[in-house]
């Protein structure tokens, strides 16, 4: 992070002033339209200025204004250019950490020849191989292979997972880890498209996006300034009615007082300070709106599984079916999850145990049953009795 | 005298409070759909009119549907009035055999009173027929109020309801208006100025002899009704030209009292209507105490100016320089001041003095309480519309500064609405502005000023204010029945209308359909705070929009009053 005694020096300073004076140029600044109609104050002003410097009539008052006008545009390009110069250390920061990652990309119209690339080289379509110990560069999907996966970088799940090639577990994102197994990997992103590209995108302003309220702000300032804009020209033409002349010098002294003018020039400052601050406090926004939720934001609850909630279904109640009672129900739903060591299953004992307020060991499995333990593949568990004796077990009860 | 008329304004603002918070209890009723007392007498007749003009009570309108149907009905009266004026020669009850009304004026007449403004550059008992009057001026001021009313409500239920399109029902809203609040109101506000003098008769002009032998004629007609309505609706269309300085209109200074109070009612139950249906009362309570704020400071400042008096007036002996000329002379200059301000602040434009004989500084207030859009009460619905739009620019401002997603009520606040809001506000200041400047830069416009120099300019901007705010009072002085004062006023008050009723229509359809945020999390609008910081931004929007138009007109007056100068 960049402290913020290191904003003044001069390493930010001075290109910002420098970049003060070429932001002067009409076209830049013609995204800011307030700033805009202020230079377009300050030049009218020096014109007239240097027209009443050589009709020989007193200039100071109109000079002035200009000279005023001209410091608040340069002022709020200042302003910009500083904030921007800070975000834009910060991305080159950022850039810098990811162009360390290297991938082994399968040269294109090969089988298995494969030379090294930056990971920010990689687009859409290339096919990299990964093996044991690296980090996969950029999302994609497995084509070939199976591997082990740390994916706590991003679901925080500090257990590996298996991602293989074929059915609904190919996917893999960028910045995870592969521990073991060897896989080929299908890029499915362009550079530019990966979640560290947009952080990147949204600290420099040029690509910044909007946050919903400035939109709305500037919906409010801009057509505030065209009320003031009206205003100053019909109070010209009430003064023509009463043969009062008002100087345009005046004129436009008083619209720039005005407009919105301080929160005008301010806001592309604030915008790209409001992106700092919330990267100061290591929260990453991808876009607009979300900056604006994160000013929402009190408290942060984070529910990571087994520390709030198990994470895990459990049976709570034994629901009979009419002439059933809730014991027969508890023993028959025991004895067939006996065999079943899912959560599910083991919790169904432990409450049928509750329930029938026995022991581990009084449970004996009836004579002649077969018990059926839970696989994947069949999704189920159970219990095999023979007629006589489920009769004879029935007996019991 | 001072004294007396203090204690006058704090009983009759109490009055106000009582009567208003318990309207507005009504109103929230009547609009939900509940049974009032008085609901076996009129449930039938509701009933029978939704049969009658084949309306289903049970749809719910989105905002464009609501929208077509508002737009459809202000056009539907605008012809039909427009034709009725045209045409009044030929129809029955023109008793004193008046012409039909010219194209212009009739024009202008017939949107002034659709749209609630009742701008009347015209004397109605010389041009209007009776039947004109009652069939076009009266029901209009029903109709108009009864729609801006609807749209108000429209506007509540996007804040009660969430997560879906619909804004109510039209046609509903419209019916309720009328039967359950305006006519109810209305008959009881007739009959108690029946019974102080007011007439009400189908009657010939009476022809008399003064004591100095001259004739003199003085006009008749169904006055009582229409006064009552024009009170109550806020429309502020006289029967007779002189308004409610006319013995016939406002006959006692108890009337004067009361039509005080029947200008200030309806607008004044709306926030509390509004906090009944949102069921968190102190939201309108809040509301209504900055209405009340804004409308305390301008009167402060309207009596001020008028008991100072001009100084001119004090060198000829008159006794501190107030000035009586073109006030009401049976109740004084601070009760004309007070029914001014009261008649500017709604959007009644009612008059019981002459506005131009007011001081320079009145004036100021005057054109400042229709100027910022009529919203300290304002017209009924209409008022509480535009000052719902001031909420929510509040709203918007109070998220940014404290660094939150801007919401009111619990309701995001978006780009979409930003437009809404800022169309539905500075649209009309805007347009007030530019028609003002045009008047005074062609000749159609200059020639029809009394007073050609500071003070006519405070006569335009006043009429083009009283125009698109949709108040309807002048500065008199102004020869406003020309073919360019008629087109451009007619063009500012639909102007000024549509461009309030739209946006709040679409603000609602928006706005209904988000999601309510908990209570926790929002920032409390009914605390003293937000009131302060809501007066504060809607006196800076007016201060910075007019104030240098305004110096101007009347400021440049005072200090010439105050130089001792005349022109």
């Amino acid at each position: 992070m960049i402290h913020k005694r290191v904003l003044w020096s001069s390493k930010f300073i001075l290109p910002a002033i420098k970049q003060a004076f070429i932001k002067l140029n009409p076209l830049f600044l013609w995204r800011n339209i307030i700033m805009f109609v202020v230079e377009v104050g300050a030049a009218a002003t020096l014109i007239i200025a240097a027209m009443h410097f050589f009709a020989g009539i007193p200039y100071n008052f109109d000079l002035y204004i200009s000279i005023w006008l001209w410091f608040t545009v340069l002022f709020a390009n200042f302003a910009e250019s500083l904030a921007e110069g800070k975000g834009k250390a910060q991305a080159e920061s950022l850039k810098h950490g990811r162009s360390d990652v290297y991938a082994q990309r399968v040269k294109p119209d090969t089988e298995s020849e494969v030379e090294s690339v930056p990971a920010l080289m990689l687009k859409k379509g290339d096919i990299v191989i990964i093996t044991d110990g690296m980090m996969i560069p950029s999302d994609g999907e497995i084509i070939e292979g199976v591997a082990l996966i740390d994916e706590s970088a991003i679901t925080g799940e500090s257990a590996p997972v298996v991602r293989e090639a074929g059915g609904d577990k190919t996917g893999v994102t960028g910045g995870t880890k592969v521990l073991s197994g060897t896989i080929k990997v299908e890029i499915r992103t362009n550079p530019g498209e990966t979640f560290i590209d947009q952080m990147i995108g949204m600290i420099e302003s040029s690509k910044r996006q909007k946050t919903p309220n400035e939109v709305a702000l500037e919906i409010f300032l801009i057509s505030s300034m065209i009320l003031f804009i009206v205003v100053i020209i019909t109070l010209f033409l009430f003064g023509v009615y009463l043969d009062f002349k008002i100087s345009t010098t005046v004129l436009i002294a008083l619209l720039v007082c005005l407009i919105p003018t301080t929160i005008g020039g301010l806001l592309p400052a604030i915008g790209i300070a409001g992106m700092d601050r919330l990267l100061s406090y290591n929260v990453i926004a991808l876009n607009g709106r979300a900056v604006e939720a994160a000013g929402d934001v009190n408290v942060v609850l984070l529910d990571k599984t087994g520390t709030i909630t198990l994470g895990n279904r459990l049976a709570t109640e034994f629901i009979a079916a009419p002439g059933i009672t809730e014991k027969e129900l508890a023993r028959f739903a025991m004895l067939s999850s006996l065999a079943d060591d899912t959560p599910e299953g083991r919790s169904i004992v432990i409450l049928a145990k509750e329930k029938l307020q026995i022991h581990g060991r009084d449970i004996r499995s009836p004579v002649g049953a077969k018990f059926i333990g839970f696989r994947a593949e069949t999704r189920m568990s159970g219990i095999d009795v023979n007629e006589v004796l489920a009769k004879l077990y029935f007996r019991q009860r | 005298m001072l004294g007396t008329w203090l204690f006058q304004i704090v009983t009759l603002l109490f009055l106000l409070t009582a009567c208003a918070f318990f309207l507005g209890e009504y109103m929230a009723k009547v609009f939900a759909g509940e049974r009032t007392f008085i609901s076996p007498i009129l449930a039938p007749v509701e009933n029978f009119l939704y049969k009658l003009f084949g309306i289903d009570p049970n749809e719910d309108m989105n905002w464009k549907t609501f929208a077509m149907n508002v737009i459809f009905f202000i056009f539907v009266g605008m012809i039909a009035l427009f034709f009725l004026l045209r045409m009044q020669d030929s129809l029955p009850l023109n008793l004193n055999n008046f012409k039909a009304i010219r194209w212009d004026a009739a024009i202008n007449a017939a949107i002034s009173f659709v749209t609630n403004s009742d701008w009347q550059p015209y004397k109605s008992e010389a041009v209007m027929s009776y039947l004109t009057r009652m069939l076009g001026m009266g029901l209009q001021n029903f109709l108009s109020a009864a729609t801006g009313m609807a749209v108000a409500v429209a506007l509540i239920n996007a804040f009660v309801r969430k997560n879906t399109p619909g804004i109510g029902n039209f046609w509903v809203y419209l019916t309720r208006s009328i039967i359950y609040v305006l006519l109810p109101l209305s008959i009881v506000l007739s009959l108690f100025l029946v019974s102080q003098g007011s007439i009400a008769n189908l009657n010939p002009y009476v022809h008399i002899k003064t004591l100095e032998g001259k004739e003199q004629i003085i006009a008749q007609g169904p006055a009582a009704p229409q006064i009552a309505i024009k009170q109550l609706g806020t429309s502020g269309g006289g029967f007779f030209a002189a308004n409610s300085a006319h013995p016939y209109e406002n006959p006692t200074p108890i009337t004067d009292y009361v039509n005080i109070l029947a200008l200030l009612l309806i607008a004044a139950a709306f926030p509390f209507a509004f906090g009944a249906l949102i069921k968190d009362r102190s939201q309108g309570w809040a509301i209504f105490i900055a209405m009340m704020l804004l409308f305390i400071i301008g009167l402060w400042f309207v009596i001020w100016s008028e008991l100072h008096g001009n100084p001119l007036l004090t060198k000829l002996g008159i006794h501190n320089g107030v000035n009586m000329e073109g006030k009401e002379v049976r109740f004084g200059p601070l009760a004309s001041a007070f029914f001014a301000n009261s008649a500017t602040a709604t959007s009644a434009g009612a008059a019981s003095s002459s506005y131009d004989s007011l001081m320079p500084l009145t004036g100021i207030v005057l054109i400042f309480n229709m100027a910022i859009g009529e919203v300290i009460f304002g017209g009924v619905g209409s008022g509480f519309i535009g000052m719902m739009f001031y909420v929510m620019l509040t709203m918007f401002l109070i998220g940014l500064m404290i660094g939150r997603s801007p919401e009111v009520y619990g309701k995001k606040l978006e780009a979409y609405e930003m437009i809404m809001i800022v169309s539905a506000l500075f649209l009309p200041c805007a347009l007030q502005l530019i028609l003002s400047a045009i008047a005074v830069s062609i000749s159609a416009g200059t020639s029809s000023l009394g007073n050609p120099t500071f003070h006519g300019l405070s006569e335009v901007i006043y009429a083009y204010a009283s125009g698109v705010g949709n108040n309807g009072s002048a500065f008199a002085g102004l020869k406003a029945d020309t073919p360019f004062y008629n087109l451009t006023i007619a063009f500012a008050m639909l102007a000024g209308y549509l461009i309030t009723i739209i946006p709040a229509l679409a603000v609602a359809g928006s706005i209904t359909q988000k999601n309510s945020s908990p209570l926790a999390t929002r920032f409390p609008t009914n605390r003293p705070l937000f009131i302060l910081v809501l007066v504060g931004i809607i006196f800076i929007i007016g201060a910075l929009t007019f104030f240098p138009a305004l110096v101007l007109g009347p400021v440049v007056e005072h200090l010439y009053i105050l130089s001792g100068k005349t022109f």
